[in-house]
Protein backbone atom coordinates (compact mmCIF):
# COMPACT_ATOMS: atom_id res chain seq x y z
CA UNK A 1 0.00 0.00 0.00
CA UNK A 2 2.70 2.57 1.01
CA UNK A 3 4.73 1.66 -1.98
CA UNK A 4 2.07 2.09 -4.03
CA UNK A 5 0.90 5.80 -2.91
CA UNK A 6 4.80 6.46 -2.98
CA UNK A 7 5.12 5.00 -6.95
CA UNK A 8 1.50 7.42 -7.37
CA UNK A 9 3.27 10.61 -6.00
CA UNK A 10 6.36 9.85 -8.58
CA UNK A 11 4.30 9.94 -11.30
CA UNK A 12 2.49 13.09 -9.43
CA UNK A 13 5.57 15.28 -9.62
CA UNK A 14 4.65 17.95 -12.17
CA UNK A 15 1.73 18.45 -10.36
CA UNK A 16 3.71 18.74 -6.62
CA UNK A 17 6.37 20.96 -8.37
CA UNK A 18 3.60 23.64 -9.33
CA UNK A 19 2.23 23.55 -6.04
CA UNK A 20 5.72 24.35 -4.50
CA UNK A 21 5.80 26.87 -6.78
CA UNK A 22 3.02 28.61 -5.82
CA UNK A 23 3.31 28.60 -1.91
CA UNK A 24 7.01 29.41 -2.66
CA UNK A 25 5.26 32.66 -4.83
CA UNK A 26 3.30 33.69 -2.04
CA UNK A 27 6.28 34.26 0.25
CA UNK A 28 8.70 36.33 -2.99
CA UNK A 29 5.51 38.09 -3.64
CA UNK A 30 5.69 38.62 0.30
CA UNK A 31 9.13 40.18 0.08
CA UNK A 32 8.27 43.06 -1.61
CA UNK A 33 7.01 46.14 -0.57
CA UNK A 34 3.56 47.28 -0.51
CA UNK A 35 3.36 49.50 -2.88
CA UNK A 36 6.40 47.92 -5.56
CA UNK A 37 5.79 48.02 -9.06
CA UNK A 38 4.75 44.43 -10.07
CA UNK A 39 6.71 44.44 -13.68
CA UNK A 40 9.85 45.16 -11.40
CA UNK A 41 9.08 41.95 -9.01
CA UNK A 42 12.49 40.47 -11.08
CA UNK A 43 12.41 37.23 -8.74
CA UNK A 44 9.11 36.60 -8.31
CA UNK A 45 8.71 36.05 -11.96
CA UNK A 46 11.93 34.07 -12.03
CA UNK A 47 10.26 31.35 -9.39
CA UNK A 48 6.98 30.96 -11.60
CA UNK A 49 8.97 30.64 -15.11
CA UNK A 50 11.61 28.14 -13.40
CA UNK A 51 8.55 26.51 -11.73
CA UNK A 52 7.08 26.21 -14.99
CA UNK A 53 9.91 25.00 -16.53
CA UNK A 54 10.58 22.41 -14.67
CA UNK A 55 7.02 21.46 -14.95
CA UNK A 56 7.03 21.35 -18.45
CA UNK A 57 10.38 19.53 -18.46
CA UNK A 58 8.86 16.51 -16.14
CA UNK A 59 5.83 16.36 -18.54
CA UNK A 60 7.53 16.12 -21.74
CA UNK A 61 10.39 13.40 -20.34
CA UNK A 62 7.02 11.26 -19.18
CA UNK A 63 5.55 11.28 -22.44
CA UNK A 64 6.66 8.10 -23.16
CA UNK A 65 6.18 6.35 -19.65
CA UNK A 66 3.29 3.74 -19.83
CA UNK A 67 -0.15 4.69 -18.92
CA UNK A 68 -1.84 3.72 -15.38
CA UNK A 69 -4.06 4.84 -12.71
CA UNK A 70 -2.03 6.37 -9.64
CA UNK A 71 -3.55 7.26 -6.00
CA UNK A 72 -6.02 4.05 -6.12
CA UNK A 73 -7.08 5.51 -10.15
CA UNK A 74 -8.25 8.26 -8.72
CA UNK A 75 -6.33 9.85 -11.49
CA UNK A 76 -4.74 8.67 -15.02
CA UNK A 77 -1.58 9.68 -16.45
CA UNK A 78 -1.69 8.90 -19.84
CA UNK A 79 0.09 10.23 -23.16
CA UNK A 80 -3.02 12.45 -24.09
CA UNK A 81 -3.48 14.13 -20.40
CA UNK A 82 -0.10 14.84 -21.12
CA UNK A 83 0.11 16.66 -23.52
CA UNK A 84 -2.98 18.08 -22.87
CA UNK A 85 -0.60 19.04 -19.75
CA UNK A 86 1.85 20.43 -21.79
CA UNK A 87 -0.21 22.99 -23.81
CA UNK A 88 -1.75 24.35 -20.57
CA UNK A 89 1.73 25.38 -19.30
CA UNK A 90 3.12 26.41 -21.80
CA UNK A 91 -0.24 28.48 -22.49
CA UNK A 92 0.00 29.77 -18.68
CA UNK A 93 3.92 30.75 -19.05
CA UNK A 94 3.21 32.89 -21.59
CA UNK A 95 -0.09 34.33 -20.03
CA UNK A 96 2.21 35.41 -17.42
CA UNK A 97 4.73 36.99 -19.74
CA UNK A 98 1.96 38.83 -21.08
CA UNK A 99 0.80 40.20 -18.01
CA UNK A 100 3.93 41.30 -16.81
CA UNK A 101 4.41 43.48 -19.85
CA UNK A 102 0.40 43.97 -20.45
CA UNK A 103 -0.64 47.55 -18.41
CA UNK A 104 -4.31 46.20 -18.54
CA UNK A 105 -3.59 44.92 -15.24
CA UNK A 106 -2.69 47.50 -11.96
CA UNK A 107 0.80 47.08 -11.87
CA UNK A 108 0.85 45.96 -8.01
CA UNK A 109 -1.62 43.01 -8.96
CA UNK A 110 0.79 41.57 -11.22
CA UNK A 111 2.48 39.47 -8.80
CA UNK A 112 -1.10 37.60 -7.89
CA UNK A 113 -2.07 37.56 -11.34
CA UNK A 114 0.94 34.98 -11.94
CA UNK A 115 -0.07 33.13 -8.47
CA UNK A 116 -3.26 33.14 -9.09
CA UNK A 117 -2.86 31.70 -12.70
CA UNK A 118 -0.59 28.76 -11.50
CA UNK A 119 -3.24 27.78 -9.38
CA UNK A 120 -5.77 27.80 -12.20
CA UNK A 121 -3.00 25.47 -13.64
CA UNK A 122 -3.32 23.49 -11.27
CA UNK A 123 -6.67 22.74 -11.21
CA UNK A 124 -6.67 22.26 -14.72
CA UNK A 125 -3.88 19.62 -14.96
CA UNK A 126 -6.17 17.88 -12.18
CA UNK A 127 -9.09 18.05 -15.00
CA UNK A 128 -7.34 16.52 -17.54
CA UNK A 129 -6.37 13.43 -15.62
CA UNK A 130 -9.15 12.90 -13.95
CA UNK A 131 -10.37 9.29 -13.64
CA UNK A 132 -13.39 9.38 -11.00
CA UNK A 133 -15.90 11.87 -10.49
CA UNK A 134 -14.19 14.00 -7.14
CA UNK A 135 -11.44 14.26 -8.91
CA UNK A 136 -13.40 15.87 -11.65
CA UNK A 137 -15.39 18.09 -9.46
CA UNK A 138 -12.37 18.82 -7.39
CA UNK A 139 -10.40 19.82 -11.00
CA UNK A 140 -13.50 22.10 -12.11
CA UNK A 141 -13.68 24.04 -9.03
CA UNK A 142 -10.61 24.37 -8.73
CA UNK A 143 -10.52 25.84 -12.24
CA UNK A 144 -13.47 27.76 -11.41
CA UNK A 145 -12.91 29.35 -8.20
CA UNK A 146 -9.42 31.22 -8.71
CA UNK A 147 -10.80 32.09 -12.54
CA UNK A 148 -13.52 34.36 -11.22
CA UNK A 149 -11.20 36.24 -8.95
CA UNK A 150 -8.66 36.53 -12.09
CA UNK A 151 -11.98 37.93 -14.23
CA UNK A 152 -12.45 40.80 -11.82
CA UNK A 153 -8.95 41.39 -10.99
CA UNK A 154 -9.15 44.74 -12.17
CA UNK A 155 -10.90 45.36 -9.26
CA UNK A 156 -12.01 49.17 -9.25
CA UNK A 157 -12.91 48.99 -13.04
CA UNK A 158 -16.29 48.34 -13.08
CA UNK A 159 -16.27 46.34 -16.26
CA UNK A 160 -13.68 44.13 -14.39
CA UNK A 161 -15.85 43.42 -11.56
CA UNK A 162 -19.29 42.73 -13.74
CA UNK A 163 -17.82 40.33 -15.54
CA UNK A 164 -16.14 38.46 -12.43
CA UNK A 165 -19.49 38.67 -11.19
CA UNK A 166 -21.48 36.71 -14.18
CA UNK A 167 -18.51 34.55 -13.82
CA UNK A 168 -18.75 33.21 -10.88
CA UNK A 169 -23.01 32.94 -10.66
CA UNK A 170 -23.12 31.01 -13.99
CA UNK A 171 -20.51 28.92 -12.70
CA UNK A 172 -21.75 28.02 -9.66
CA UNK A 173 -25.58 27.49 -11.41
CA UNK A 174 -23.59 24.72 -13.79
CA UNK A 175 -21.80 23.34 -11.36
CA UNK A 176 -24.76 22.67 -9.23
CA UNK A 177 -26.69 21.25 -12.46
CA UNK A 178 -23.47 19.24 -13.05
CA UNK A 179 -23.42 17.60 -9.66
CA UNK A 180 -27.21 17.14 -9.64
CA UNK A 181 -26.69 14.95 -12.41
CA UNK A 182 -23.48 13.60 -10.97
CA UNK A 183 -25.48 12.26 -7.81
CA UNK A 184 -28.11 10.56 -9.81
CA UNK A 185 -25.09 8.64 -11.84
CA UNK A 186 -23.98 7.88 -8.82
CA UNK A 187 -27.17 6.40 -7.48
CA UNK A 188 -27.74 4.31 -10.14
CA UNK A 189 -24.43 2.69 -11.05
CA UNK A 190 -23.27 2.98 -7.27
CA UNK A 191 -19.74 3.98 -7.74
CA UNK A 192 -17.89 7.45 -8.81
CA UNK A 193 -14.66 5.38 -10.28
CA UNK A 194 -15.07 5.98 -13.87
CA UNK A 195 -14.17 2.34 -14.54
CA UNK A 196 -16.85 0.82 -12.50
CA UNK A 197 -19.60 3.16 -14.18
CA UNK A 198 -17.95 1.68 -17.83
CA UNK A 199 -19.12 -1.92 -16.28
CA UNK A 200 -22.85 -0.95 -14.90
CA UNK A 201 -23.98 1.14 -18.01
CA UNK A 202 -23.42 -1.95 -20.41
CA UNK A 203 -26.25 -3.49 -19.06
CA UNK A 204 -29.44 -1.70 -18.03
CA UNK A 205 -32.80 -1.87 -17.68
CA UNK A 206 -35.48 0.56 -18.97
CA UNK A 207 -35.80 2.45 -15.63
CA UNK A 208 -32.55 3.03 -15.42
CA UNK A 209 -31.98 4.22 -18.65
CA UNK A 210 -34.92 6.77 -18.12
CA UNK A 211 -33.06 8.07 -15.17
CA UNK A 212 -29.45 8.18 -16.44
CA UNK A 213 -30.18 9.99 -19.74
CA UNK A 214 -31.20 13.52 -17.95
CA UNK A 215 -28.46 13.00 -15.63
CA UNK A 216 -25.78 12.46 -18.63
CA UNK A 217 -27.28 15.78 -19.71
CA UNK A 218 -26.83 17.60 -16.66
CA UNK A 219 -23.58 16.29 -15.80
CA UNK A 220 -22.38 17.11 -19.40
CA UNK A 221 -24.02 21.25 -18.90
CA UNK A 222 -20.88 21.14 -16.18
CA UNK A 223 -17.95 20.33 -18.83
CA UNK A 224 -19.75 22.55 -21.48
CA UNK A 225 -19.88 25.83 -19.35
CA UNK A 226 -16.21 25.40 -19.38
CA UNK A 227 -15.63 24.71 -22.79
CA UNK A 228 -18.05 27.59 -23.84
CA UNK A 229 -20.22 25.58 -26.22
CA UNK A 230 -23.94 27.06 -27.06
CA UNK A 231 -26.27 26.70 -24.51
CA UNK A 232 -23.69 27.66 -22.14
CA UNK A 233 -22.21 29.93 -23.48
CA UNK A 234 -23.69 33.43 -22.65
CA UNK A 235 -20.84 34.24 -19.98
CA UNK A 236 -17.76 33.73 -22.36
CA UNK A 237 -18.04 37.35 -24.43
CA UNK A 238 -19.15 39.00 -21.69
CA UNK A 239 -16.57 37.92 -19.18
CA UNK A 240 -13.94 37.66 -22.15
CA UNK A 241 -14.62 41.41 -23.38
CA UNK A 242 -14.87 41.87 -19.10
CA UNK A 243 -11.63 40.45 -17.81
CA UNK A 244 -8.30 42.58 -18.42
CA UNK A 245 -6.49 41.21 -21.61
CA UNK A 246 -3.91 38.93 -20.13
CA UNK A 247 -6.62 37.37 -17.95
CA UNK A 248 -8.70 36.90 -21.38
CA UNK A 249 -6.02 35.17 -23.29
CA UNK A 250 -5.29 33.17 -20.07
CA UNK A 251 -9.02 32.32 -20.22
CA UNK A 252 -9.27 31.15 -23.68
CA UNK A 253 -6.54 28.61 -23.19
CA UNK A 254 -5.98 26.75 -20.27
CA UNK A 255 -9.93 25.77 -18.70
CA UNK A 256 -10.78 25.10 -22.62
CA UNK A 257 -8.23 23.01 -23.57
CA UNK A 258 -9.02 21.49 -19.91
CA UNK A 259 -12.60 20.90 -20.66
CA UNK A 260 -12.09 19.19 -23.93
CA UNK A 261 -9.66 16.82 -22.28
CA UNK A 262 -12.21 15.91 -19.62
CA UNK A 263 -14.71 15.94 -22.42
CA UNK A 264 -12.82 13.87 -24.62
CA UNK A 265 -12.11 10.86 -21.24
CA UNK A 266 -16.01 11.11 -20.03
CA UNK A 267 -16.70 10.17 -23.80
CA UNK A 268 -14.22 7.67 -24.83
CA UNK A 269 -14.41 6.16 -21.28
CA UNK A 270 -18.11 5.72 -21.36
CA UNK A 271 -19.45 5.96 -24.77
CA UNK A 272 -16.13 4.13 -26.96
CA UNK A 273 -16.70 0.96 -27.26
CA UNK A 274 -20.68 -0.22 -27.05
CA UNK A 275 -23.43 1.05 -28.22
CA UNK A 276 -26.46 1.55 -26.12
CA UNK A 277 -29.15 3.99 -25.65
CA UNK A 278 -27.27 6.11 -23.96
CA UNK A 279 -24.75 6.21 -26.37
CA UNK A 280 -26.87 7.29 -28.68
CA UNK A 281 -28.52 10.37 -26.18
CA UNK A 282 -24.36 11.71 -25.66
CA UNK A 283 -23.30 11.19 -29.14
CA UNK A 284 -26.32 12.96 -30.70
CA UNK A 285 -26.84 15.64 -28.60
CA UNK A 286 -22.58 16.17 -28.38
CA UNK A 287 -22.69 16.55 -31.94
CA UNK A 288 -25.95 18.73 -32.19
CA UNK A 289 -24.23 20.92 -29.71
CA UNK A 290 -20.74 20.91 -31.61
CA UNK A 291 -22.64 22.27 -35.18
CA UNK A 292 -24.23 24.55 -32.82
CA UNK A 293 -21.05 26.03 -31.18
CA UNK A 294 -19.15 26.61 -34.25
CA UNK A 295 -22.34 28.52 -36.02
CA UNK A 296 -23.01 30.40 -33.36
CA UNK A 297 -19.54 31.79 -32.54
CA UNK A 298 -18.77 32.80 -35.78
CA UNK A 299 -21.84 34.17 -37.12
CA UNK A 300 -21.86 36.41 -33.70
CA UNK A 301 -17.72 37.31 -34.43
CA UNK A 302 -18.89 39.19 -37.37
CA UNK A 303 -20.44 41.90 -36.29
CA UNK A 304 -18.40 42.69 -33.13
CA UNK A 305 -16.31 46.22 -33.19
CA UNK A 306 -14.04 44.83 -30.66
CA UNK A 307 -11.28 42.93 -31.53
CA UNK A 308 -11.08 41.07 -28.37
CA UNK A 309 -14.69 40.23 -28.43
CA UNK A 310 -14.14 39.10 -31.91
CA UNK A 311 -11.70 36.73 -30.41
CA UNK A 312 -13.76 35.31 -28.04
CA UNK A 313 -16.58 35.01 -30.03
CA UNK A 314 -13.78 32.82 -32.31
CA UNK A 315 -12.54 30.84 -29.73
CA UNK A 316 -16.00 29.59 -28.83
CA UNK A 317 -16.34 28.64 -32.52
CA UNK A 318 -12.80 26.93 -32.07
CA UNK A 319 -13.79 25.06 -29.54
CA UNK A 320 -16.91 23.63 -31.81
CA UNK A 321 -14.53 22.33 -33.79
CA UNK A 322 -12.32 20.47 -31.59
CA UNK A 323 -16.18 18.74 -30.16
CA UNK A 324 -16.51 17.72 -33.56
CA UNK A 325 -13.31 15.24 -33.16
CA UNK A 326 -15.08 14.40 -29.89
CA UNK A 327 -17.89 13.19 -31.81
CA UNK A 328 -16.08 10.46 -34.16
CA UNK A 329 -14.86 8.60 -30.97
CA UNK A 330 -12.32 7.09 -32.39
CA UNK A 331 -8.33 7.12 -32.56
CA UNK A 332 -8.04 9.67 -34.99
CA UNK A 333 -10.39 12.13 -33.87
CA UNK A 334 -8.32 12.19 -30.45
CA UNK A 335 -5.54 13.00 -32.78
CA UNK A 336 -6.78 15.95 -34.20
CA UNK A 337 -7.94 17.35 -31.18
CA UNK A 338 -4.25 16.90 -29.44
CA UNK A 339 -3.02 18.67 -32.52
CA UNK A 340 -5.64 21.20 -33.07
CA UNK A 341 -5.10 22.40 -29.37
CA UNK A 342 -1.09 22.59 -30.15
CA UNK A 343 -2.17 24.92 -33.23
CA UNK A 344 -4.90 26.70 -31.42
CA UNK A 345 -2.83 27.47 -28.41
CA UNK A 346 0.03 29.13 -30.45
CA UNK A 347 -2.77 30.65 -32.66
CA UNK A 348 -4.27 32.43 -30.25
CA UNK A 349 -1.27 33.12 -28.08
CA UNK A 350 0.12 35.73 -31.09
CA UNK A 351 -3.37 36.96 -31.59
CA UNK A 352 -3.91 37.97 -28.28
CA UNK A 353 -0.50 39.23 -27.87
CA UNK A 354 -0.27 41.73 -30.81
CA UNK A 355 -3.47 42.43 -29.70
CA UNK A 356 -3.11 43.40 -26.23
CA UNK A 357 0.12 45.77 -27.31
CA UNK A 358 -2.44 47.73 -29.54
CA UNK A 359 -4.76 48.53 -26.94
CA UNK A 360 -2.29 49.62 -24.68
CA UNK A 361 -1.12 52.10 -26.65
CA UNK A 362 -4.16 53.26 -28.16
CA UNK A 363 -6.93 52.86 -24.76
CA UNK A 364 -9.13 50.37 -26.48
CA UNK A 365 -9.53 47.25 -29.24
CA UNK A 366 -11.70 48.48 -31.58
CA UNK A 367 -10.87 47.18 -35.23
CA UNK A 368 -9.57 50.45 -36.41
CA UNK A 369 -7.04 50.74 -34.26
CA UNK A 370 -4.98 48.52 -36.49
CA UNK A 371 -5.22 50.75 -39.68
CA UNK A 372 -2.20 51.07 -41.22
CA UNK A 373 -0.21 48.35 -38.78
CA UNK A 374 1.83 47.44 -42.22
CA UNK A 375 3.43 50.79 -42.43
CA UNK A 376 4.48 51.38 -38.97
CA UNK A 377 5.03 47.78 -37.36
CA UNK A 378 5.92 45.47 -40.68
CA UNK A 379 7.31 42.53 -39.13
CA UNK A 380 4.42 42.31 -36.22
CA UNK A 381 1.98 42.87 -39.17
CA UNK A 382 2.70 39.77 -40.84
CA UNK A 383 3.05 37.86 -37.63
CA UNK A 384 -0.61 39.12 -37.29
CA UNK A 385 -1.85 38.15 -41.01
CA UNK A 386 -0.36 35.02 -40.48
CA UNK A 387 -2.33 34.36 -37.62
CA UNK A 388 -5.41 35.67 -38.82
CA UNK A 389 -4.78 32.97 -42.15
CA UNK A 390 -3.88 30.49 -39.68
CA UNK A 391 -7.28 31.04 -37.81
CA UNK A 392 -9.11 31.08 -40.60
CA UNK A 393 -7.99 27.58 -42.32
CA UNK A 394 -6.22 28.98 -45.27
CA UNK A 395 -3.13 26.35 -46.26
CA UNK A 396 -0.18 26.62 -45.74
CA UNK A 397 -0.65 27.43 -42.33
CA UNK A 398 -1.02 25.18 -39.13
CA UNK A 399 -4.81 25.83 -38.71
CA UNK A 400 -5.37 24.37 -42.02
CA UNK A 401 -3.89 21.09 -41.05
CA UNK A 402 -5.68 21.28 -37.98
CA UNK A 403 -8.94 21.41 -39.57
CA UNK A 404 -7.85 18.83 -42.12
CA UNK A 405 -7.95 16.27 -39.38
CA UNK A 406 -10.63 17.02 -37.87
CA UNK A 407 -12.15 17.18 -41.01
CA UNK A 408 -10.63 13.29 -42.12
CA UNK A 409 -11.33 12.08 -38.54
CA UNK A 410 -15.52 13.09 -39.36
CA UNK A 411 -15.35 11.66 -43.07
CA UNK A 412 -14.21 8.60 -41.71
CA UNK A 413 -16.70 8.08 -39.94
CA UNK A 414 -19.59 9.32 -42.33
CA UNK A 415 -20.76 12.41 -40.45
CA UNK A 416 -20.94 13.67 -43.60
CA UNK A 417 -23.21 16.80 -42.67
CA UNK A 418 -21.15 17.38 -39.88
CA UNK A 419 -18.31 18.21 -42.17
CA UNK A 420 -20.34 20.26 -44.89
CA UNK A 421 -21.88 22.48 -41.89
CA UNK A 422 -17.75 22.77 -40.35
CA UNK A 423 -16.74 23.46 -43.91
CA UNK A 424 -19.59 26.54 -44.64
CA UNK A 425 -18.39 28.17 -40.88
CA UNK A 426 -14.51 27.87 -41.97
CA UNK A 427 -16.27 30.13 -44.78
CA UNK A 428 -17.87 32.28 -42.83
CA UNK A 429 -14.50 32.83 -40.31
CA UNK A 430 -12.58 33.72 -43.19
CA UNK A 431 -14.79 37.11 -43.23
CA UNK A 432 -14.22 38.76 -40.05
CA UNK A 433 -10.22 37.06 -39.64
CA UNK A 434 -9.68 38.80 -42.90
CA UNK A 435 -11.11 42.20 -41.73
CA UNK A 436 -8.21 42.88 -39.49
CA UNK A 437 -5.73 42.12 -42.39
CA UNK A 438 -7.50 44.28 -44.83
CA UNK A 439 -7.39 47.42 -42.08
CA UNK A 440 -3.79 46.21 -41.07
CA UNK A 441 -2.95 46.35 -44.92
CA UNK A 442 -5.20 48.35 -46.86
CA UNK A 443 -6.13 51.46 -44.68
CA UNK A 444 -3.86 54.07 -43.33
CA UNK A 445 -3.75 55.26 -39.73
CA UNK A 446 -4.77 58.54 -38.46
CA UNK A 447 -0.93 58.75 -36.61
CA UNK A 448 2.35 57.77 -37.56
CA UNK A 449 3.16 57.16 -33.97
CA UNK A 450 4.90 53.59 -33.29
CA UNK A 451 3.13 51.27 -30.52
CA UNK A 452 5.55 51.28 -27.67
CA UNK A 453 4.91 48.14 -26.73
CA UNK A 454 6.60 46.68 -29.32
CA UNK A 455 10.28 46.61 -28.03
CA UNK A 456 12.62 44.36 -28.94
CA UNK A 457 12.17 41.54 -26.45
CA UNK A 458 8.10 41.83 -27.18
CA UNK A 459 8.66 41.15 -30.40
CA UNK A 460 10.73 38.47 -30.39
CA UNK A 461 8.86 36.56 -27.92
CA UNK A 462 6.11 37.49 -30.85
CA UNK A 463 8.20 35.96 -33.50
CA UNK A 464 9.37 32.93 -31.40
CA UNK A 465 5.45 32.17 -30.60
CA UNK A 466 5.21 32.81 -34.78
CA UNK A 467 7.11 30.07 -35.64
CA UNK A 468 5.03 26.95 -34.81
CA UNK A 469 2.03 28.65 -37.04
CA UNK A 470 3.84 28.68 -40.01
CA UNK A 471 6.15 25.23 -39.12
CA UNK A 472 2.88 23.48 -38.05
CA UNK A 473 1.56 23.99 -41.26
CA UNK A 474 4.19 22.52 -43.31
CA UNK A 475 6.20 20.05 -41.15
CA UNK A 476 2.90 18.46 -39.64
CA UNK A 477 3.81 14.65 -39.79
CA UNK A 478 6.62 14.82 -36.54
CA UNK A 479 3.61 16.21 -34.62
CA UNK A 480 1.30 14.12 -36.17
CA UNK A 481 3.42 11.61 -34.90
CA UNK A 482 3.63 12.50 -30.97
CA UNK A 483 -0.15 13.19 -31.51
CA UNK A 484 -0.66 9.56 -32.58
CA UNK A 485 0.91 8.57 -29.20
CA UNK A 486 -1.80 10.26 -27.28
CA UNK A 487 -3.64 7.47 -26.12
CA UNK A 488 -6.64 7.51 -23.72
CA UNK A 489 -5.78 4.65 -21.41
CA UNK A 490 -9.25 2.75 -20.34
CA UNK A 491 -9.05 0.73 -17.44
CA UNK B 1 -39.01 4.41 8.96
CA UNK B 2 -37.37 7.05 6.50
CA UNK B 3 -37.10 5.70 2.79
CA UNK B 4 -34.63 6.50 0.15
CA UNK B 5 -37.71 7.96 -1.88
CA UNK B 6 -38.63 10.83 0.60
CA UNK B 7 -34.97 11.47 0.89
CA UNK B 8 -35.16 12.36 -2.99
CA UNK B 9 -37.95 13.81 -3.11
CA UNK B 10 -36.43 16.57 -0.60
CA UNK B 11 -33.59 16.81 -3.00
CA UNK B 12 -35.59 17.67 -6.19
CA UNK B 13 -37.88 19.90 -4.25
CA UNK B 14 -34.17 21.76 -2.75
CA UNK B 15 -33.14 21.41 -6.63
CA UNK B 16 -36.37 23.23 -7.94
CA UNK B 17 -36.41 25.96 -5.37
CA UNK B 18 -33.73 26.72 -6.29
CA UNK B 19 -33.44 26.91 -9.93
CA UNK B 20 -36.67 29.00 -8.77
CA UNK B 21 -35.06 31.74 -7.05
CA UNK B 22 -32.20 32.10 -9.43
CA UNK B 23 -35.14 32.35 -12.30
CA UNK B 24 -36.89 35.08 -10.11
CA UNK B 25 -35.32 36.69 -7.99
CA UNK B 26 -33.04 40.16 -8.84
CA UNK B 27 -30.70 39.84 -6.17
CA UNK B 28 -27.78 39.08 -6.25
CA UNK B 29 -27.01 37.48 -2.95
CA UNK B 30 -30.48 35.83 -3.21
CA UNK B 31 -28.93 34.07 -6.48
CA UNK B 32 -26.06 32.68 -4.55
CA UNK B 33 -28.57 31.48 -1.84
CA UNK B 34 -30.15 29.52 -4.90
CA UNK B 35 -26.88 27.89 -5.52
CA UNK B 36 -26.57 26.66 -2.36
CA UNK B 37 -29.63 25.50 -2.30
CA UNK B 38 -28.76 23.25 -5.72
CA UNK B 39 -25.54 22.06 -4.57
CA UNK B 40 -27.07 20.96 -0.54
CA UNK B 41 -29.91 18.95 -3.13
CA UNK B 42 -26.65 17.34 -4.42
CA UNK B 43 -25.20 16.67 -1.33
CA UNK B 44 -28.17 14.94 0.14
CA UNK B 45 -28.91 12.75 -2.79
CA UNK B 46 -25.49 11.50 -2.14
CA UNK B 47 -25.70 10.93 1.30
CA UNK B 48 -29.18 9.00 0.39
CA UNK B 49 -28.42 6.83 -2.18
CA UNK B 50 -25.14 5.91 -0.14
CA UNK B 51 -26.85 5.08 2.90
CA UNK B 52 -29.84 3.02 1.28
CA UNK B 53 -28.22 1.36 -2.09
CA UNK B 54 -24.89 1.20 -1.98
CA UNK B 55 -23.37 1.25 1.10
CA UNK B 56 -19.98 2.35 -0.05
CA UNK B 57 -18.01 5.27 1.16
CA UNK B 58 -18.03 7.02 -1.83
CA UNK B 59 -21.12 9.27 -1.69
CA UNK B 60 -19.83 10.71 2.21
CA UNK B 61 -16.57 11.25 0.34
CA UNK B 62 -18.95 13.05 -2.25
CA UNK B 63 -21.09 15.33 0.38
CA UNK B 64 -17.89 16.08 2.63
CA UNK B 65 -16.26 17.78 -0.63
CA UNK B 66 -18.97 19.59 -1.71
CA UNK B 67 -20.13 21.07 1.40
CA UNK B 68 -16.09 22.61 1.69
CA UNK B 69 -15.97 23.62 -1.66
CA UNK B 70 -19.56 25.61 -1.75
CA UNK B 71 -18.25 27.29 1.05
CA UNK B 72 -15.22 28.50 -1.01
CA UNK B 73 -17.35 29.30 -3.55
CA UNK B 74 -19.58 31.88 -1.62
CA UNK B 75 -16.71 33.23 0.48
CA UNK B 76 -15.47 34.09 -3.64
CA UNK B 77 -18.66 34.84 -5.10
CA UNK B 78 -19.66 37.42 -1.92
CA UNK B 79 -16.30 38.99 -1.88
CA UNK B 80 -16.63 39.89 -5.76
CA UNK B 81 -20.23 40.71 -4.68
CA UNK B 82 -18.95 43.57 -2.59
CA UNK B 83 -16.85 44.82 -4.79
CA UNK B 84 -19.62 44.96 -7.34
CA UNK B 85 -21.55 46.89 -4.44
CA UNK B 86 -18.41 49.61 -3.97
CA UNK B 87 -18.42 50.27 -7.70
CA UNK B 88 -21.88 50.32 -9.05
CA UNK B 89 -23.90 50.94 -5.06
CA UNK B 90 -26.23 48.16 -5.99
CA UNK B 91 -26.19 44.65 -6.10
CA UNK B 92 -29.16 44.32 -8.45
CA UNK B 93 -28.66 41.98 -11.39
CA UNK B 94 -29.76 44.12 -13.92
CA UNK B 95 -27.54 46.83 -13.08
CA UNK B 96 -24.95 44.73 -14.34
CA UNK B 97 -25.37 46.20 -17.94
CA UNK B 98 -22.03 46.93 -18.97
CA UNK B 99 -21.28 44.07 -20.78
CA UNK B 100 -23.25 43.86 -23.79
CA UNK B 101 -23.17 43.99 -27.15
Amino acid sequence: MLLNYLASIARFTPEIILVVTMIGLLFVESTYSNDAKGSKKGYLYATAYLGLLFTLVKLIGSLGDAPGGIFTNALTIDPFSTLAKIIMVIGTGASIYLSRRSDDIYDKLKGEFAIIAIGVLIGGMLLASANNMLMLYIGIETLSILSYVLASLKKNDDRSSEAGLKYSLYGGISAGIMLFGMSHIFGVVGTIQFAGIVDKIQALDTMQVAILMPSFLMFFAGIGYKIACVPFHMWAPDVYEGSPLPVTTFFSIVPKIAGIAVLVRVTMTFFGGDTSALQMTWVGSLSVIAALTMTVGNVSAIGQRSVKRMLAYSSISHAGMMMMGVVCLSEIGVTGIIFYGITYLFMTLVAFFITSFVQDEYGNDHFERFNGLITKHPLMAIFMIMTMFSLAGIPPFSGFVAKFNIFNALIDKDFYVLAIIAGMNSVVAIYYYLKIVRLMVFKSSESEEKVSGFGFTNQLVIAILTVPVLVLGIFWENIIVVANGAKIFIQ
Amino acid sequence: MVSLPSFLVVSLILFLAGIAVMIARKNVIAILLGIELILNAAALNFAAYTRFINNNLDGHVMSLFIIVIAAAEAAVGLAIVIRFYQIRESIHIDDATQLQS
